[in-house]
């Protein structure tokens, strides 16, 4: 059996944001949407203030609260234990929104060519376009994938429906590493088989006291986070990065 | 200017129901429009975001399932209680009930994405571990019982009830008040209390407390029904001793909601988490408006009922539509306090009020639930008609 998992190393994160960016491409998603969110966090008090940083894709929990709770099984576990979402069956009702201790999940407020970064109808825009608006889709992934034979989140960003990381599964599948572990120039992030212990997330996890973010939600994250602590209570936030007011 | 209509019944149509009809279909047009942007344009429209995904269409959803608990309660004075002088009331209330489960689902129908893929669900898409699931099958069971007493009551109305039915009708009445409780109003409280995320909501005090609120919401509607039917109709259609036990029966679950939420808020106050505190905040903050709506509704309705003239017409009136509006105001705290607490220390609070798009959308749903309400009440004969329907069928 495979059970996919992320080890990210705290102490090796600069906060550059690189694993955002590298998702945001990778995945075509909307303005303000974060599969990847990257935070830089600000503790304790002058002059034994630090920053830390903690980049947050979904979990992939064990116990994954979402699942639970979706009425149409459009959230599901795959065997290969990534929490996968079929958008083709989305009904759009948020619930795992609410579920979701973590706050990975992105609702589709409007279609996506009207929340993006760029004004699509700008005539500077046009003449670099020729009027083309991008697909907001991940060519990769328009086809149906898994065990499941669902259309998983990714392949389309539509209005109307929620969608999260698919710890880009597309890439796994070809033997690549996901885009925000790919793209990490702090070498950080590390991808693999959690039920091998020979991979290098399990390698780590053998060496080093990890944790799980809100461990004691029981949801069981199948992302560990080594070389540094849970951020304390007192952690501020530092640099928002919002979508488009 | 008078009809009659297809049941048999003579209907006045006096310009006051013209003017009131109309202002009903004007509201629901200027939401229809509203709902008709917000399909087109997005969900954007509203005040919701992602820190905040639930609004004033789930207040409106949880409100209307519990102001359906009205159908059953007259039903089981009725056949329960064998309190024959609620009587007058019977089918009001059961078109009361349905027309309020029709305006619960329809809140439901605004706010999802996907409304095909809404209506795939119970029978064709469904997770049986979500509570979603669980109840969006019982509302279509409790539709469909209601729709049963309904046809059953009008038969009776008019004369052509056969004994079975007689006995189908008593039975249905008295096994909807567990039904409604156990399976629907209680449940429907598990859909927040379920959710271990959500601290505010996660107690499993959550399901009785929705069931006492159902059966307040829906003697506070029962109440309204009865004393606008009479305003209506210019004969009170309820007695001067059945108005007053209303009354006391209304005064008595504001007591037990209200006692409820004292210790809710004392419980609350103790705790130090990030929720209690956040929680705190907002009721005693940005929501300030709407607690003091809950708590001094309450406090009103209660004293108006503590005297013998509260619990007569005009001030019975005041009472019952002064708890309504508290329940309402109490719903939107609960749901929008317990998103408020954000989900890691670190986290800003969602800042959500709802937007003139969704307000009138909101409005539209509501004017929806009494313009049915007050269409059937005309056309179905009411209890008070048997005699007239009688002779009118026989003809
Ligand atoms: S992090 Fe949230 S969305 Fe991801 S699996 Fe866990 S509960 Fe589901
Ligand atoms: S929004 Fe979609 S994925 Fe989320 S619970 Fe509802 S149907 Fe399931
Ligand atoms: S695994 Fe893929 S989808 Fe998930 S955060 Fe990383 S880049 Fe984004």
């Amino acid at each position: 059996m495979t059970t996919y998992g992320m080890v990210i190393d705290l102490d090796k994160c600069y906060g550059c944001r690189a694993c955002m960016v590298a998702c945001k491409i990778e995945n075509n998603t909307p303005e303000g949407h974060f599969w990847m969110y990257m935070f830089r966090l600000e503790e304790g008090e002058y002059p034994n203030a630090k920053t830390t940083f903690l980049p947050r894709p979904c979990m992939h929990c064990e116990d994954a609260p979402c699942v639970t709770v979706c009425p149409v099984k459009a959230r599901y576990k795959e065997e290969n234990g990534t929490t996968s979402m079929d958008w083709d069956k989305c009904m759009g009702c948020r619930y795992c929104m609410i579920a979701c201790p973590y706050g990975v999940n992105y609702f589709g407020w409007e279609e996506p060519e009207d929340i993006s970064y760029l004004d699509w109808d700008d005539p500077d825009v046009k003449a670099a376009t020729g009027g083309a608006v991008p697909g907001y889709a991940n060519p990769d992934l328009d086809g149906r994938y898994g065990e499941k034979n669902a259309h998983i989140a990714g392949g389309a960003h539509k209005h109307g429906i929620v969608g999260k990381c698919s710890f880009c599964i597309h890439r796994v599948e070809k033997g690549l590493d996901p885009a925000c572990v790919d793209n990490c120039p702090g070498l950080a992030m590390h991808f693999g088989d959690l039920d091998d212990p020979e991979s290098n997330v399990s390698q780590l996890l053998q060496k080093q006291v990890g944790f799980q973010l809100l461990d004691e939600t029981n949801t069981n994250p199948r992302v560990h986070y080594i070389g540094g602590s849970p951020p304390s209570k007192d952690a501020r936030q530092l640099d928002i990065v919002k979508g488009k007011e | 200017m008078a009809t009659i209509s297809p049941m048999g019944r003579r209907i006045e149509i006096s310009p006051g129901l013209v003017a009131w009809l109309g202002v009903l279909a004007a509201l629901i047009l200027l939401g229809f429009v509203n709902f008709i942007r917000q399909s087109t344009e997005g969900h954007h429209l509203t005040g919701l975001t992602n820190d905040n995904p639930w609004g004033l269409y789930i207040v409106g959803f949880v409100f209307f399932v519990g102001t359906s608990a009205g159908a059953t309660i007259i039903g089981f004075m009725i056949h329960g209680f064998e309190r024959k002088d609620y009587a007058p009331l019977g089918t009001r209330a059961l078109v009361f009930g349905l027309m309020s489960l029709i305006g619960a689902i329809l809140f439901i129908t605004v706010d999802v994405g996907s409304i095909p893929r809404m209506m795939r669900l119970p029978f064709i898409w469904r997770n049986e571990t979500s509570m979603f699931t669980y109840t969006s099958i019982t509302y279509y069971f409790f539709a469909v019982l209601l729709v049963a007493e309904i046809y059953l009551a009008v038969k009776i109305t008019r004369g052509q009830g056969s004994d079975s039915e007689k006995l189908w009708a008593k039975w249905l009445a008295i096994g909807a008040v567990p039904f409604a409780l156990i399976v629907v109003h209680a449940p429907h409280g598990s859909l927040f209390a379920v959710v271990k995320a959500r601290e505010f909501w996660n107690t499993p005090l959550l399901p009785p407390h929705f069931a006492v609120l159902a059966l307040l919401s829906g003697i506070s509607a029962m109440t309204l029904v009865a004393t606008a039917s009479s305003a209506a109709s210019g004969r009170q259609v309820l007695s001067k001793e059945t108005f007053s036990h209303l009354g006391a029966l209304l005064g008595l679950f504001i007591a037990i909601a209200a006692v409820m939420d004292v210790f809710d808020f004392i419980v609350f106050s103790y705790s130090d988490t990030i929720t209690g505190n956040t929680a705190m905040d907002f009721l005693r903050g940005s929501n300030l408006p709407f607690s003091i709506v809950h708590v001094g509704g309450y406090a009103v309705a209660l004293t108006i009922l503590l005297t013998k003239r509260g619990r007569q017409t005009p001030w019975l009136t005041v009472a019952a539509a002064v708890t309504l509006v508290a329940i309402a105001s109490y719903r939107y705290n609960l749901t929008i306090v317990g998103q408020a607490p954000p989900l890691m220390p670190f986290l800003e609070s969602p800042d959500y009020f709802p937007t003139w798009t969704e307000s009138s959308i909101a409005l539209a749903i509501v004017s929806f639930v009494l313009l049915g309400y007050s269409v059937l009440t005309r056309v179905l004969p009411m209890e008070e008609d048997a005699g007239s329907l009688s002779e009118i069928v026989k003809e």
